[in-house]
This record gives C-alpha cells, structure tokens and sequence, in this order.
C-alpha cells in the first residue's frame, strides 16, 4: 500500500509534534499517556499509528495484557485500574465526538483521579492524537514508519 | 450573562436557559498545549483561502457539535463579508450545492469524511475529488486545517467552553 501523499507542512508537522509533546509532559505518566493513544487510534483506525504507539507502549512497559485488551477495557475486570478506566472513558468521549457531546459522569469522573492540570494535558493528549489519526488516514500513511 | 443582540426592538422579557459555566479552564492549566495550538493554527491557514478556510471551519464545528466554535467562525465570517445565506445553508451543504464552487463542495465533503474517522475511513472518490481541485501542497494544507479545527472543537466541546461572548477577530 502506498501513501496519498506524504506532503504535510514542516511548521503543521512541527506545531503537531510541539502538542503532543507538551500533554504528554504535563499528564506525567508515559504509559498511561501510549494507553490513551492507542485506544484513540482504535477508534479512528489509524494503523500508522497504532503501529507506532504499541512498539512505544512496550517500550514504556506496558503489559501484553493490557495491550491485548484494550479494545475492550470496560469488560476486561481489574485488567485495568480507576484511574487508567476514568482516562479511557474521557478519551473515548473526546474521540466520538460526533455522536454526542462528553458526558457529565465521564467528565466527572476523569477529574476525581486528575487534577485541574494533569485533566487539561490528559485532554490535550487525547486532541492531540485525535489530530495525527486525522493527518494519517486522510493521507493513508502505511504503517511502518517507528523505529524503536 | 449572554446578550442576545437581535431583540432590540422588543421589549418583552425572554426568559432564557441560564448560561452555565465552562467546565475546565484547559488554556489555564496546559498554557503550553495552548501555545502549540496556536502554532498549528496559524501554520495550517498559511496558503489557504480566508471564506473557504471558515466554511471548512464552521462545518467541522457543527458536526462536531462545538457551539464555542461555532459562535466564533460564525461572526469571524460575517464580519470578513460572508453572505448569511451560505453560512445557514452550511448545515445542508449537499442539498444547496449551487450556493458553493466546485472547490468548496470538495473541501466540505472532504472536511466531512476528515471529522467523522470513527464510521471509515477517507473514502477515495472524496479524496481524489479534493485532489482536482487542490494541488498537493494546498490539499496538505486543507488536511491541516480541517485536522486544527477538529482539535479546536474536541477542546471546546470537553472543556464546555461557553459560545456568546466572541467578537470578531478577537484572538487575531
């Protein structure tokens, strides 16, 4: 399979990287951080991204099996905990934004485990893959492009 | 308190909703996230026509629902000239099609396939229509700024940012 095209603007690629850099950051938990990645590109199938962010993931550690079941978090038992559950819920909402708006309970419950703060770059990071998912499969970049 | 401009002549009181508060204050407590989405939006207009550019926006922001935005690209819009007309007959692009160039049409129906990932993917008769009409340079940049409002509007929409109080060119 082959690229659309691979023309993006160096000073878009830039901004990008500059936002996904600074929410990871300010979240301040790196696995988190790949399993709120990951789940987001699920839900938008971007397999550049995917691609990239499970070898990134297991690189920060993160189990097979929380790797494995993420598609499934909400039925996976204790696979996942509070915390990681409350972030994947507001990634979700975040990410299907056109069926609906982001729930009260999910927003309530994000910002029980997170602080003012550590919510604004959970929310930020989950923008920000939003927008690379976008940029990826609208340009269909093949998977392939990370190395570890 | 919202102030709704268009009942001046009448001196009935409407009792409307009241406005609640938005729900995380995310500029406040990510400045640097913000800083970033400012750079990507002023790198993803560059090369970009401004009624085109605002369109895309303003349709992005209804289906995703963000009524900040929309408030927003609504009166940057009108207040850069945009008839009234084709800003209301945004909502039903594809049914009032001669009120929009052919360039338009595939930026709106690209800006659509772009918004809603979640259904599929870029479908490629949308994609290689946009390709006609832009070339690869300009196509990235739409990409880009279809991509930005997205991101503006997953902000707005989370965070409830409260729509009423923009002035145009406010954070020109």
């Amino acid at each position: 399979m082959t690229a659309r095209t691979r023309a993006l603007d160096p000073a878009v690629g830039r901004a990008l990287s500059a936002l996904s850099a600074t929410a990871k950051k300010g979240l301040g938990d790196p696995a988190l951080a790949e399993l709120v990645v990951i789940r987001a590109s699920q839900l938008n199938h971007c397999a550049f991204c995917l691609d990239m962010h499970l070898a990134i993931a297991r690189e920060h550690g993160v189990s097979e099996k929380q790797l494995d079941l993420l598609a499934a978090w909400e039925e996976a038992g204790d696979v996942f905990d509070e915390r990681e559950r409350a972030a994947l819920a507001l990634t979700e909402a975040v990410t299907v934004l056109t069926d609906g708006f982001v729930p009260d309970e999910v927003f309530e419950q994000a910002a029980k485990h997170f602080d003012e703060a550590r919510l604004a770059h959970l929310i930020g990071l989950a923008v920000a893959i939003n927008n690379w998912n976008r940029v990826m499969v609208s340009r269909r970049i093949p998977p392939g492009g990370h190395t570890p | 308190m919202t102030t709704h401009s268009d009942d001046t002549t009448d001196t009935t009181t409407v009792e409307y909703a009241p406005e609640e508060p938005a729900r995380l204050d995310w500029a406040k407590h990510a400045p640097e996230v913000y800083k970033a989405m400012v750079r990507l939006e002023i790198a993803a207009r560059q090369g970009l026509d401004h009624k085109l550019y605002e369109l895309v926006k303003i349709r992005a922001s209804q289906i995703n629902h963000c009524a900040f935005c929309i408030d927003m690209h609504t009166k940057d819009t009108l207040a850069a000239g945009e008839s009234v007309e084709r800003i209301l007959q945004l909502s039903a692009w594809d049914e009032s099609r001669h009120f929009y160039t052919a360039k338009e049409l595939a930026a709106l129906e690209l800006t659509e396939a772009v918004t809603v990932l979640t259904d599929g993917f870029v479908p490629d008769e949308v994609y290689e229509n946009a390709a006609k009409h832009f070339e690869e340079a300009e196509l990235a940049q739409l990409i880009a700024a279809i991509t930005t409002i997205n991101a503006w509007n997953r902000f707005g929409v989370t965070c409830r940012m409260t729509p009423g109080h923009y002035q145009p060119g406010q954070y020109k």
